[in-house]
């Protein structure tokens, strides 16, 4: 048991340690934190004011109004920003294995997938926090979002099992490069499917492609089951559920699963990894 | 001699994105899946009205399959190209090579291009076809004004590229810019959603900045939505920021490799 906590404790401080470690590199370059700093606030800034002028078009879109549309790219914004920081190295693994980085994580005494999963904390995801807390807090005030415990809470678990859905999906793309080795940089085209299917309501796409996003790839769970539920919206696509709590706790349910999946996708491409680089 | 060599880079390029056979398949799905949902996004907008700005449904989807195809025919890497021969320090041999190099950077573009056109855009016009609707241009004359168009808007893509590419010469560290300007012309291109959307006042700054001649000029020639005026003004500004564009090259890149080769020294 003390030995257990040993490792723990140890496994703890590798863990701080390499956020110190990440975030006096982009110390390093000044100039860089700047540019991130404008660049993924004008990236969404810019992306929600183009809702709005469809919206202004079109009334509504899929009867969501535009203060309920910003509430849910908010919460699909903030939990992107998580996703990025904790679990961008999904996207870049296709490098990681092709220049043969990967064989450092296996010369050290610790498990690969702790490394993997917790040793690349990347600081420049917060930059994508603060366009999406802007919007939120927008949405919120638009729509008169009541702020008591149960709403913060249910957020925070909402938010957390969003994450880890994200997280889980770009492992398992990422993981792909394992079995293929060659550099499958889905990032920007993932990016661009999260976005289409997280900032809108996805009732409006045909049952199909719902159903696919409800139980095969669980991206409805991310944004849109929750917020519909939560703020009580009558348009609920193939899964009426009508409980916010229930809804909250399916996000966390999918996220905790698509993470034990991706791991163990990870530990099975793991054992089919050669080394590439030199 | 010159061109041969250049041709032997834009044959080698279209083998080398021949090599990797998964991600052929998994970007036709992922760009499938985008192309459907954007499909589906316009189907579920016009639901209760049949037309709005002048553009019914039908007209929607033709532009959503074309949007897709002409984004991948302004796949353009040549930022990160430079940028990564920069970092690695490969582009001072690519500098001493007897070839101006951003003649083989073209050439490489142009090859991986080729290479697409077999791998993405002809299986996304067939899927497109199939799932959401056979895009007809609007009329024979609108396609005949439709391919000179994109030739132009290849051009604009092409040099913008190449010219932000250059920054990366002087060491700033590219990735945030870069990103920048894949994101401004994503949104603000028309590839999404169209200018005819827009506020007046932002249709007048777009007006002014080379995005939308990429993708909306050639996208409302395409659909038919242009009267004899705009044509010509279209083609004309298109015109205009190719030879601005390619005099802003033109100067940059003989100051650059002048750079470069200080350093080295």
């Amino acid at each position: 048991m003390k030995n257990a906590w040993k490792t723990l404790f140890h496994y703890l401080d590798v863990t701080l340690y390499c956020i110190r470690m990440s975030i006096l590199t982009i110390f390093e370059y000044p100039a860089m934190i700047l540019g991130w700093v404008l660049s993924n606030p004008i990236q969404f800034i810019v992306g929600f004011a183009t809702i709005q002028f469809v919206v202004n078009e079109f009334g509504s879109i899929n009867g969501w109004s535009y203060g309920q549309l910003a509430f849910l790219y908010g919460i699909s914004v903030i939990s992107h920003a998580l996703s990025m920081i904790f679990f961008v190295q999904g996207w870049f693994m296709g490098f990681i294995v092709l220049e043969g980085e990967f064989d450092r994580y296996l010369t050290r005494p610790m498990s690969v997938l702790y490394q993997f999963f917790f040793t690349n904390i990347n600081c420049i995801g917060f930059t994508d926090l603060i366009p999406g807390i802007l919007v939120f807090l927008y949405g919120c005030h638009k729509i008169s979002f009541s702020w008591n415990l149960a709403n913060v809470l249910l957020i925070l678990l909402l938010l957390i099992g969003a994450t880890l859905i994200r997280g889980g999906v770009y492992i398992i793309l990422g993981t792909t490069s394992f079995f293929t080795r060659s550099c499958n940089d889905f990032g920007q085209y993932t990016q661009e499917i999260f976005d289409k299917t997280t900032m809108y309501p996805i009732s409006m796409y045909p049952e199909s492609l719902q159903f696919i996003l409800t139980y095969l790839i669980p991206i409805g769970w991310v944004s849109f089951y929750p917020v519909s539920n939560l703020l009580g919206i009558s348009q609920k696509g193939i899964l009426p559920i009508g409980n916010p709590i229930l809804a909250v706790m399916g996000t966390l349910l999918a996220g905790i699963l698509v993470m034990i999946v991706s791991g163990t996708f990870f530990k099975i491409g793991l054992r089919r990894y050669e080394s590439a680089g030199n | 001699m010159n061109i041969d060599t250049l041709f032997y880079v834009f044959k080698t390029q279209i083998l080398k994105s021949l090599a990797y056979k998964f991600d052929v398949y998994g970007n036709i799905l992922m760009q499938t899946i985008i192309m459907i949902a954007s499909a589906y996004f316009w189907k579920a907008l016009f639901k209760n009205a049949s037309s709005i700005q002048g553009v019914t449904v039908e007209t929607m989807m033709t532009y959503t399959v074309i949007s897709s195809l002409i984004s991948v025919l302004l796949t353009c890497n040549v930022e990160r190209r430079i940028m990564k021969s920069v970092e690695k320090g490969t582009v001072a041999i690519d500098l001493m090579r007897p070839v101006n190099i951003f003649h083989v950077y073209f050439a490489e573009n142009l090859g991986s291009i080729v290479a697409l056109i077999f791998q993405n855009l002809l299986p996304i016009l067939l899927i497109g076809s199939l799932l959401i609707g056979i895009p007809a241009p609007a009329s024979k004359e609108s396609l005949l004004f439709f391919f000179p168009s994109l030739l132009l808007a290849f051009f604009i893509n092409w040099f913008l590229a190449v010219i932000f590419g250059m920054w990366a010469f002087t060491a700033i560290s590219m990735d945030p810019l870069i990103q920048v300007k894949k994101h401004l012309i994503r949104l603000l291109s028309g590839s999404i959603i169209p200018l005819w959307f827009f506020p007046a006042w932002l249709k007048t700054i777009l007006k002014c900045l080379p995005f939308i001649y990429l993708y909306q000029i050639p996208l409302d020639l395409y659909i038919g939505k242009y009267d004899k005026a705009s044509l010509f003004q279209g083609f004309m500004i298109q015109i205009i920021w190719v030879i601005g564009l390619y005099l802003c090259y033109r100067y940059l890149s003989s100051r650059v490799s002048k750079k470069v080769m200080v350093q080295g020294g």
